[in-house]
Parts: structure tokens; sequence; C-alpha cells
């Protein structure tokens, strides 16, 4: 565990000077603020594209501030996920894939601090935008619209980041497990994707399921979800987490020797 | 004392040998010198002895405590690192203490000759430089058993004689296993030589050992002209081969090197070289690979 903080260090260091913690909050702040943007400008948009007839009125009841922030979660769930999946991507294979890996595989390391310090310095860059990005799409719908409870935003943006901390470790945990940054992209991708798409086509079925997570961070900010579905919902998610940071310790050490030499 | 054993060392990728089956020893305090053509094996077995590679079979005995330094063929640096922040990293996971990691850090670079480039990232490094760091990286934590791979051969002449003068400052005081195929450079800094050729170990022992085993001294009469040369073996008919001025009497079965002298002495004409000739590592090598 000593090992953590300089493997931590030297994370914080790549991300700091290839400018990671800078732009992937940028693309979840302009994701934020494009939402409440768009949607107060909506009238004028329409007036000034749409061939409608003179004299035609155009009557669009002003949106709930609530849907507005569940819309710009719609954003991060495409987006957002994409960004983070290409960021991370590289993180373990890339360093196997070029070599850099080697001079840290030689010594005595601890594959759990290796590991544990890409995750934690993904998942902070991931809930830094997340949180980020929805302060300011928070703060946008104030402005143009109406302010939502805060205590409310507080229980839907806390429980989104859990969602997106469920990504970042499965991104990692390709990376660990695949022998190169595209082939750990597509996996993580196609996980996720399909994940949602299977609760899509038969969640209607059940109502425990960590790919719900987002939904229920939406209901947040109206009546809240059911609680016990909520709660379940969230401690499956982080039994998956725990799940994806053990296999992906276990696999950055199983293919160590897969680093070129 | 031993300080490593590798015992029936083996890696198979699929069907092909890579490594079959090598086994020696380094003793403490010595620079071992592992020769071979491109492909034989050399860069698995050194993977093998620093453990990122799992032997198919044998094993791998050193001791544990000791810590190993690795310097790869091709070492790869993260480039937005500096130099000093990258060694102070190696130096800290292979376990010194941070209190002394930045001390040793510094002290390895200025020893490498990068003191001027140490707050430099690594991504602006030339070559050569990076040849450097790898080697200190490979020091710092001051292991007593180095393992380099082709130190010295992707270096300009300068470079090289450079590089050579650091491994063999640091000769003595650690066990040192270098792989390479310049034969000169494995002349000039091995106590022990290990030929490898298609994956297996076809030759090894003591430099003087391999010699003495191969060498096949001649004995060489040079003279200032062929006629001379000429002229000399009609009025000694030993069994000889005349290359050019010179003529090479076989190392055995022919006269001794008091005969020659002495003939010599009483009809010196147009001599003006003798000696016996031991073969180099290079003649050596050609022959053991070339025998098979």
């Amino acid at each position: 565990m000593k090992q953590l903080g300089v493997l931590f260090q030297k994370e914080w260091r790549e991300n700091l000077r290839n400018y990671k913690i800078f732009w992937i909050p940028a693309v979840f702040i302009l994701f934020g603020i494009m939402e409440p943007v768009t949607n107060y400008f909506l009238p004028q948009i329409l007036d000034s594209v749409g061939n409608l007839p003179d004299g035609a009125v155009i009557e669009i009841p002003p949106p709930e501030p609530a849907q507005i922030l569940a819309a710009v979660l719609g954003q991060y769930q495409l987006i957002g996920m994409l960004v983070l999946i290409l960021a991370y991507m590289g993180t373990i294979a890339g360093e196997r894939k070029s070599g850099t890996a080697t001079l840290l595989y030689v010594r005595p390391l601890s594959f759990t601090s290796y590991f544990l310090s890409k995750w934690m310095i993904a998942g902070l860059i991931a809930i830094i935008s997340v949180w980020s990005g929805l302060l300011a799409a928070y703060y946008y719908t104030f402005l143009l619209f109406e302010q939502v409870d805060f205590v409310k935003f507080i229980q839907f943006a806390a429980t989104y980041s859990v969602w997106i901390l469920l990504v970042v470790s499965i991104v990692l945990a390709a990376s660990a497990a695949l022998p190169n940054p595209g082939f750990a992209a597509a996996v993580a991708l196609a996980v996720v994707f399909l994940a949602q798409l299977g609760d899509g086509l038969l969640g209607a079925y059940w109502t425990v399921s960590p790919v719900k997570i987002p939904n229920y961070a939406a209901q947040w900010l109206v009546d809240g979800p059911v609680r016990a579905d909520f709660w379940w919902a969230l401690g499956i998610a982080l039994l998956l987490i725990a799940m994806a940071v053990t296999f992906g310790v276990w696999m950055s050490r199983k293919n160590a020797a897969d680093t070129k030499v | 004392m031993n300080m490593l054993e590798a015992r029936r060392l083996t890696k198979r990728y699929g069907g092909e040998l890579a490594v079959d089956q090598v086994s020696f020893t380094l003793e403490e305090g010595t620079a071992t010198a592992l020769i071979g053509p491109n492909g034989a094996g050399k860069t698995t077995t050194l993977s093998m002895l620093a453990g990122l590679l799992k032997p198919t079979e044998g094993s791998v005995e050193w001791d544990a405590h000791s810590g190993i330094g690795f310097l790869p063929q091709h070492p790869q640096f993260f480039p937005w690192l500096t130099a000093i922040e990258f060694t102070e990293m190696a130096a800290k996971i292979s376990g010194v203490e941070a209190k002394l990691a930045r001390k040793q850090s510094e002290r390895t670079l200025e020893f490498v000759g990068l003191g001027q480039a140490m707050n430099k990232k690594t991504g602006t490094f030339s070559g050569g430089m990076k040849q450097r760091l790898g080697l200190a990286q490979a020091i710092v934590h001051q292991p007593k058993l180095l393992l380099l791979d082709e130190p010295v051969s992707a270096l300009d002449p300068t470079g090289r004689r450079e590089v050579m003068d650091l491994l063999k400052s640091l000769q003595g005081q650690t066990t040192i296993l270098y792989s390479t195929h310049i034969l000169n450079d494995a002349e000039e800094m091995t106590d022990q030589v290990l030929f490898m050729q298609r994956g297996k170990l076809v030759e090894q022992g003591s430099l003087a050992e391999v010699k003495k085993r191969h060498a096949n001294p001649q004995i060489r009469i040079g003279f200032d002209n062929s006629e001379h040369a000429a002229r000399f073996l009609q009025s000694n008919p030993w069994q000889a081969e005349v290359k050019g001025a010179s003529i090479w009497l076989p190392a055995s079965g022919g006269p001794s090197m008091e005969e020659v002298l002495r003939v010599i002495a009483s009809d010196p004409a147009g001599v003006n070289a003798v000696e016996r000739q031991s073969a180099t590592l290079e003649e050596i090598f050609l022959k053991v690979v070339g025998a098979r």
C-alpha cells in the first residue's frame, strides 16, 4: 500500500500533463450547459428555421426544470460515457503495448496498488466531471427557468456518480484484461450498451438493476425512486464495482508478461 | 557464492522453443556476457530471469533480498515525466525509502551523465539519453544483480565507450549479466561467457577456459614480401599455409616456437615478425556457432 501513493502521484502527473483533468470536465460542463440553453432558446430557434405560415402561433409550454436535468443525464449516458471510455481504454493495455509498463513490472510492484492508483484517478476525474457538469446544468436551469431543490439535486448527482464509477471500473478492468486499448474500449462499450439494451427490452419484468440507476437518479428530482428498489440496485452496483476492481487487479498481474520488452 | 542459478530454463511459444533447457550460474560479483546472433533467445532468457516471463519449464533461483536491476533493449519511459521524477518513482517502487530516493536518484543521474537533463521530460530525450536513463533506473536502488539486454548496441561509438566505462566501474561490486552481439564489448568486460544459438546454450565457461578450449594457437611468421616467404618454406620444408607475406604454422604437429626461433636466428632474411596467435572471441564464436 506504500506504493499506492507513489503510483497515484504518477497517474496524477499523467492526467495533469496530458490535460485530461481539464478537458474531460470541460466536455461534461459543455453538455451540461447546452441542455438548458437550447431549451430556453427553442421558441426562437423554431421561429427562425421553421417555415410556418404567417400568423401561426407556436405555444410551447416551458419544460420542467427536473426534465432538463434528466435530459442532461441522457447526454452523459451517450457522450459522457463514450468520452470516459475512450480516455481510459489504454490506461493499462496501452502501457503494456508501448512497453512503458516493463520498467514497473520488473520491480516488486504491488499490482493492487498499480490498478487502484489508476482506478482512483479515473474515478476521481469522472466524478469531478459529472459534478461540475451537473452543477453547471443546475445553475443554468436556475438562471433560465426555475430552481430545483438543492437537496434533491445532491441526491440526483450522487446517485448518478455511482453509475459512472461502475462504468469507469468496467473500462479499467477491460484495459487490464485485454491486449490493446481499442479492444478494451470496444468490450467496455459492448458491455455497457448491451446491459442497457437488455434492461430496456426486458427491464419491465424487474425493478432491481444497476442499469436502472441513471433512471433512479432522475427520479430523485421528483418524488424519488421506490426506496427498496433503489437501495438494492445501489448495493448491486457497489458489489459489481468491487468485482470489477478485483478482476482488474488479478488481470493486470496475470497479463504482466505481455508487456513489450 | 552463487548470485543466481538457472536450471533447465525453457520457454515455448506454441510449438516453437524460444529457449531450450538453459542452465548456468552467476557467481557473485562477476560479469557474464550472453552472446548470440539475433533471435537466439537472449531477450527471452533475460525476461525470464527478470521475472517478467514465466518459464514453461525449469526454474530460476536467486537471492530475493539482493534486488534486481533490469535494462531492456529499448527502454520506454512515460514521456510526460522528467528524468528525476521517473528515477525517483522507480527507486521508491523498488523499496528505497522516500527520504533517500531523491538523493539516490540525483546521484545516479549524475553518474550516468544526465545531471544537466534531470528536470527535462523524457519525451524529449535522444536515444543515447534514454539508454543512460535506462541504466540509471536499473541501478538507482543499488541492486546486487544487474540484467542488461544489449546495453550498448543502439549507441554510437562514443556513447558505447562511455556506457561501457560506466558498466566497468560497476563490475566487481555488482553481479552483471548482459547480452550482446558485439564481441569486442564482450571481450572487454567479462568473466564468463554464455554462447546461445537457436534457444540453446552451446558453450559456456570463463573467458580463459573457453579460449583455451577453442584457441588452437598458431605461429605466424611475417615477411617483407611473399618471395621471402616462399624462399623460407623452400629451405624449411614445414607443413604450412602461405597467406600473402605470412606463413602460418599449425598449432600441433608442426615445429615448436623454439625451433622456429632457432631457424630464423640462423637465417633471418626478410623476416619482420614472429608471433603466437590465439583466436579472438569472435573467431571462437563463429567456430562454435558455425559448426552447428
